[in-house]
């Protein structure tokens, strides 16, 4: 008898038969098959005529959905788009623009086991609640120490890669909410180790630096709808304006950045190194990692950047700033979470980092989403997804030079509220490498990604 | 295991092995003294603990080390949060004051919020500066800590540096002296496929299911997690191969025990313990009788294919060895496929199944059986035991007999001694015996003991002769006293292939006397 079932993440077909979509394996002696092959595997034996037995879906029990979903006409046009694809491909949709609501369409349509995989935890609390406002059913999850899974089940990237070899054959339907992640190494091995035949990826930001959104196509089906926020803004996202603000050093920061990037040129000069590009840099970096001298010259450059980046005059600006736009709902951004804290204490305004207990993120995001919150400071947590309706303002204190960042945390304030101009500005120490950075994340302006 | 970016390492010609830290005087002292700190600290914030870290770095320590150490004693410590007010509670209620009295941007307006959380909570204003963040990690308090030796430390902080180049491995061979069941097990747990080979040694290869598709690192924590099972043993070599991270290539990575085993914390080895009284029974019984079988428990694994079984026990007599394996709780099924995988067994393999606690009717299972199956209900019967293992004795032998008739085997020695020639082919002593008294090779005599050369014999006949003196008799001593000279042992059978008799005179070998026939 021939005899399909799920291993780990992988097919196992036993009998005296072979597949195309397989290879042996000889450490167990049968077929095994990738768990994204299992239909084709499925159709060859159907096709062949032979009789089989498939043990490999073990799919939760079907919930009723109560589906209210109104779409906008572009999110309308990107579902038909999918459909017409065989239920595979990639949204390319600004943040703000409503990804969401497209899938949720989506799931109400196919009424099947769906798994929703996203990047942070906030975002497993934010696609919960819109599965229960506009499918009126419960979501289960899987990450942050919870694991119930349901007929919709919402997931980290993390637990959905280390949990691949019980989840993967539960779902008929997968969703991956910023699915520019799953081109990892890791991560793609979710694409790979779960059954679902039907595929969609959600992005604003479908590039990636190193290439690797090309394999995206062959994991969950080729880019099938693009929309800019240019072609958006006004009509279904927020008109805002942008600027920048430059600050100067105090001297003793000056002082101090001066000394930190001599003793890291002097070094680079003797030993001839230029550094061009980013793989220059992973290079030299490499190298620290054996010659004591070139670790300290690294350390002086950090130490350099550091000041730059989180210059006291900066905030300072930030001070007059937040006085002057009082009325605004403010999300204030930095690079490390050092800054962070230093300007939660110095204003008193709520943080959010990686260290922030999730019940207590939970509720300073409804706060400030109830508006009782006026500003909130952030590291790069919500850089993704977390959606603040009637944010107003962004300021940047400080980020890396990624175009991805500065797309996602514009995204942050465009959404749209009738009446609502959004604002970002971003501080930059002048006379510093923070000056090269700025520009190289307004790079590629966002409609063009 | 440590951070990655704590993990420092060698690299020569896709060679790659950890910095594992040597107890020199100088790493001792870097241990001793973060030691001596954790020691003095208690009390203390965890930002002052990593602020003598990054004293010690300044002074030039290795930087992955200091911290490395450090890691591992923030784990042996346990950290907290000052008790007092709690930090979320008190954020609630500043951020709270905030929205009434407007965002802190001036000091004045800071010291006002300030004030009016403090007179809430009735405390001074710098007891909520103080308490504002007192949750973040750095400002966690160590409370408790449990001091080790320095050396204990570097040997911790080696395994760890190991398990963590382990997370980078897509594949780990190893051999080891023992352990089995409990390595197999940890395989089987920890989700990784295993493949055994020979090569001098009993060697297994670990990797996982995905790994059939292409090199992949997916395993690799799992795989860091079972080192410390192998390394558990006095012997092992562990190879593994690591996918670099930083430039994607596959380096070698080796470690064995007469090298690295000073060096790394080595668990316990736990003592053999029965999993059950039926098996301790057994053990106790059989050892009792004295039947010539070595029994051993926990034997090494017996290859089935490429997987492997690891028996209750083995039975071993000459060059005879059976398995024994005893199954409690059982389902048809579990039978079944464990019939399976013992047909591709070489070897003997005796079943104890026991009746009270089987799902199934037993007749279903009879007529699958190609086993060696004896029931039991509470304790194992020694009777078909003994039996099964004289019978596996005799096939064996008698296979061996056979084998041995149809090689044409060409000796040259003078004498063949059964007992030592069963030993260094691996064979029974009885086998040999058998086959070479039947048909004894071209030019020799079979004795009892062994194959005596023709031209020996003849020897031994001509020093006779030359005693034998005009009577035609030599008293026997003398005769025996010749032939064990020339190195043969049986000399009545030596004598009587050469055509002498003996002549008794009552029972006193002293007065009998070796004539020609």
């Amino acid at each position: 008898m021939i005899r399909l079932c799920f291993n780990k993440g992988t097919i196992l077909l036993r009998g005296e038969v072979g597949t195309p979509y397989g290879k042996w394996d000889p450490r167990v002696e049968c077929y095994r098959i990738k768990a994204m092959h299992y239909w084709d595997a499925l159709a060859y034996l159907k096709e062949s005529k032979l009789a089989f037995q498939d043990d490999v879906p073990n799919l939760p029990p079907i919930q009723q959905l109560n589906s209210t979903v109104e779409l906008r006409p572009y999110q309308k046009e990107a579902l038909d788009r999918w459909r017409h694809a065989n239920m595979r491909g990639i949204l390319i949709l600004p943040t703000a623009a409503g990804k969401t609501y497209v899938a949720l369409k989506a799931i109400g349509l196919l009424r099947t086991q769906t798994f929703i995989v996203v990047p942070t935890l906030d975002l497993i609390d934010q696609w919960r609640k819109r599965v229960a406002e506009h499918l009126n059913t419960e979501a289960g999850a899987v990450g942050g120490g919870e694991n119930t899974v349901r007929m919709i089940t919402v997931s980290t990237y993390d637990s959905a890669y280390l949990q691949a070899e019980t989840l993967g054959n539960k779902f008929m339907l997968i969703v991956f909410d910023e699915v520019h992640h799953l081109a990892s190494p890791s991560y793609m091995q979710i694409a790979e180790m779960y059954i679902a035949p039907y595929r969609m990826g959600l992005t604003a930001t479908y590039e990636r630096s190193d290439e690797r959104h090309s394999l995206l196509p062959r994991l969950v089906g080729d880019p099938v709808y693009t929309v800019g926020v240019e072609e958006l803004a006004g009509e279904h996202l927020s008109p805002y304006t942008y600027e920048k603000m430059f600050v100067e050093l105090t001297p003793d920061e000056q002082r101090a950045y001066d000394d930190e990037m001599a003793t890291f040129r002097l070094y680079l000069r003797e030993k001839g190194i230029v550094l061009r590009s980013a793989e220059d840099f992973q290079k030299f970096i490499m190298v620290t990692g054996r010659d004591h001298r070139a670790r300290e010259a690294l350390l002086a450059r950090n130490r350099a950047l550091k000041i730059a980046l989180n210059s006291d005059a900066k905030l300072g600006l930030l001070g007059r700033q937040l006085e002057a736009n009082r009325n605004e709902k403010t999300l204030i951004f930095t690079l490390h979470n050092d800054l962070v804290y230093t300007i939660s204490r110095r204003f008193l305004i709520p943080a959010i980092t990686y260290q922030t207990p999730r019940e207590e993120r939970r509720e300073i995001l409804e706060n400030f989403r109830k508006g009782e919150y006026k500003a909130v400071v952030t590291s790069q947590v919500l850089d993704e997804g977390v959606d603040v309706p009637d944010a107003s303002a962004g300021y940047i204190l400080s980020g890396t030079g990624s175009t991805r960042e500065y797309i996602q945390r514009l995204g942050r304030i465009l959404r749209k509220v009738e009446g609502k101009r959004a604002k970002l500005v971003e501080f930059v120490s002048k006379e510093t490498v923070e000056v090269g950075i700025s520009r190289r994340r307004r790079h590629k302006k966002a409609t063009e990604d | 295991m440590l951070p990655s970016e704590l993990l420092a390492v060698w690299k020569r010609k896709g060679d790659i092995w950890p910095r594992y830290a040597r107890a020199t005087e100088d790493s001792l002292e870097v241990a001793n003294s973060l030691i001596n700190a954790y020691k003095d600290h208690v009390g203390e914030k965890k930002s002052v603990l990593k602020a003598f870290a990054s004293e010690l770095e300044d002074k030039g320590y290795e930087y992955r080390f200091v911290r490395g150490l450090a890691y591992l004693l923030d784990r042996k410590g346990t950290f907290k949060c000052n008790e007092g007010i709690n930090p979320v509670e008190l954020r609630r209620r500043i951020f709270q004051a905030t929205e009434e009295l407007g965002l802190a941007t001036t000091p004045e307006r800071r010291r006002r919020i300030v004030e009016t959380v403090a007179s809430e909570l009735k405390v001074r204003s710098e007891t909520v500066d103080e308490f504002l963040y007192a949750d973040l990690d750095s400002e966690l308090v160590l409370e408790e800590f449990e001091p080790l030796a320095p050396d204990e430390l570097l040997k911790e902080y080696n395994l760890s540096l190991t398990q963590t180049l382990l997370f980078d491995s897509t594949e780990l061979n190893f051999t080891a002296s023992g352990n089995w069941q409990r390595i197999f097990y940890a395989v089987k747990r920890l989700g990784l496929i295993y493949e055994v080979y020979k090569d001098g040694r009993f060697w297994v290869k670990i990797d996982g299911p995905a790994s059939l598709f292409k090199l992949t690192r997916r395993y690799g924590t799992a795989t860091a997690k079972l080192l410390p099972t192998i390394i558990a043993n006095p012997e092992w070599t562990v190879e593994a191969k690591i996918l670099w991270r930083y430039t994607n290539e596959i380096c070698r990575f080796k470690l064995e025990s007469w090298k690295h085993r000073a060096m790394l914390k080595s668990p316990q080895q736990p003592k053999v313990s029965y999993d059950s009284v039926v098996e301790q029974d057994f053990a106790e019984q059989f050892q009792g009788l004295k039947t010539g079988w070595q029994l051993k428990r926990e034997p090494e694994p017996v290859p089935a294919g490429k997987q492997v079984i690891i028996p209750d026990f083995s039975l071993e007599k000459e060059s005879v060895k059976v398995y024994m394996e005893i199954v409690g709780f059982w389902t048809l099924e579990y039978l079944l496929r464990k019939m399976e995988k013992l047909k591709k067994v070489e070897a003997n393999m005796l079943v104890a199944v026991n009746e009270n606690l089987a799902c199934e009717k037993l007749a279903n299972l009879e007529k699958n059986a190609q086993l060696n199956i004896i029931y039991y209900h509470d304790k194992i019967p020694l009777a078909p035991v003994l039996r099964y293992l004289e019978g596996a004795f005799q096939t064996v032998q008698t296979r061996q007999t056979g084998l041995l008739k149809s090689l044409s085997v060409i000796f040259t020695e003078p004498f063949v001694n059964y007992e030592e020639f069963a030993a260094r082919i691996g064979v029974s002593t009885e086998a040999v015996k058998e086959a070479l008294t039947e048909k004894p090779p071209e030019g020799y005599t079979a004795m009892s003991d062994g194959l005596v050369r023709r031209d020996k014999l003849e020897q031994i006949r001509r020093k006779i002769e030359e005693q034998l003196g005009p009577t035609g008799r030599l008293p026997l001593p003398d005769a025996i006293r010749i032939i064990e000279s020339e190195g043969v042992a049986d000399a009545t059978k030596s004598l009587e292939a050469l055509g002498y008799k003996i002549n008794w005179h009552g029972i006193n070998a002293e007065k009998a006397e070796v004539a020609k026939l």
